[in-house]
């Protein structure tokens, strides 16, 4: 059920309105979009050397383990050098997820969306990092566009006819658990030094943040790195920075005790930002990678 | 539709002409289980009035609300995708009366 969309259904938006949406997206990002490809560029490729390895006849240092062999083999044996190998390009499969749920449309966050996903796909298309992906969620989460097909103008229109934002119901845990599976399955097609990315995009309203953080976690153990991008589109005022969460806790005696607590502290991943305006999101999307990336250095 | 964990955004206004019953109309994520009483006590809550609540009534779109979020929502075609404004204003109802929703 988490496959690609039936080519056979009808997508809720036609072909010319989606391919005009694609247009007004794609101007409106045209500026921003190289400044993300350099941006990114820098955080995903690595750039120190790596370690020096061996075994070569001319190199940088003595492989010390291969001295005495070398002597006893009448100096036959004379792959004795370490050299320091230019590092490999990292191959990454990077998964955009998009909210279609109706709450996009009323916070006001569709035309945010839709830039969002223009300026992403486009940044990350130039820059030939491997294999790029966009599922869309709310109720269900459906791939609309996966990772083995190339991304062009006209798929960009494809995947903006799937996107209504009317779905009825905003179910995150699902998107994850889903996105590992999809994840796993990808995995198989890809090499050993495969690194798996999600980029969510979405208003940030969603239920019951126990369960989606221990879905998190499990991501996050399968070498799946998650980076939630809050779309925030409406004035300061109704920002969901200073959104309340309600909720009931029991006290000492069993009673249900109210409690308001700021949305945000309990957001259930780690590395996210808030975007208020298209502008701002290469520098925000840049700044949540290398965090995640620093993070991951150090661990 | 909705679960018992189903939440809704919504934001709370008051004609009311007293400052002091004013809270800040910031959103709030709450339970689609709430009725009367519940919204009440967050009204309440946010007012610093925990220890001495005053009873409030709800209004969605000039509706009293007598039924739990829930049921308003089913009612009128809407799902907890839905930002919800409710207007609140002192209780006229008798005591006995509004502990009943
Ligand atoms: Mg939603």
């Amino acid at each position: 059920e988490s496959g690609l969309v039936e080519d056979a259904v009808a997508a809720p938006r036609a072909i010319e309105e989606a391919r005009e949406l694609w247009r007004a997206s794609d101007l409106a990002t045209l500026e921003l979009t190289a400044g993300l490809c350099e941006q990114l560029r820098l955080i995903l490729e690595p750039t120190l050397a790596t370690k020096l390895k061996g075994d070569y006849k001319t190199g940088k240092r003595l492989n010390m383990k291969r001295i005495i062999p070398y002597i006893a083999s009448e100096f036959r044996k004379d792959k004795i050098w370490l050299r320091r190998t230019k590092p490999s390009k990292r191959q990454y499969q990077i998964m955009i997820a998009v909210d279609d749920s109706k709450s996009m449309a009323e916070s006001h966050s569709v035309e945010l969306a839709f830039q969002s996903i223009a300026l992403v796909s486009k940044a990350l298309t130039q820059l030939e990092s491997g294999g790029l992906s966009i599922v869309k969620f709310g109720e269900t989460t459906q791939v609309v566009h996966p990772f083995d097909r190339p991304f062009t103008s006209e798929t960009g229109a494809r995947v903006f006819q799937w996107f209504d934002f009317l779905q009825t119901r905003t179910d995150v845990q699902r998107l994850v658990s889903q996105s590992i599976g999809l994840f796993e399955t990808a995995r198989a097609t890809g090499d050993a030094d495969l690194w798996q990315l999600q980029i969510i995009v979405s208003d940030g309203v969603c239920e019951d943040h126990a369960t989606i953080q221990r879905l998190v976690r499990r991501a996050r153990e399968d070498k799946i790195m998650l980076v939630f991008v809050v779309i925030n589109g409406v004035n300061s005022s109704e920002s969901i920075l200073d959104m309340s969460q309600v909720s009931y806790v029991p006290d000492a005696a069993g009673n249900m005790v109210l409690k308001v607590d700021k949305y945000l502290d309990s957001f259930p991943f780690e590395f996210y930002v808030v975007v208020h305006d298209i502008n701002e999101l290469p520098e925000m999307l840049a700044l949540i990678l290398r965090q995640y990336f620093t993070e991951l250095a150090s661990a | 539709m909705a679960t018992d964990k189903s939440q809704i955004k919504i934001k709370f206004f008051t004609r009311d002409e007293d400052q002091e019953v004013h809270v800040n109309e910031a959103p709030l994520y709450v339970p689609v289980s709430l009725k009367r009483y519940g919204l009440s006590e967050i009204v309440n809550h946010l007012l610093g009035n925990d220890e001495k609540p005053v009873p409030f009534d709800f209004l969605i779109d000039g509706t009293l609300l007598r039924t739990p979020i829930e049921e308003y929502l089913v009612k009128n075609g809407l799902s907890s995708e839905a930002f919800l404004t409710l207007e609140y204003t002192r209780s006229v109802l008798p005591p006995s009366f509004l502990a009943s929703y």
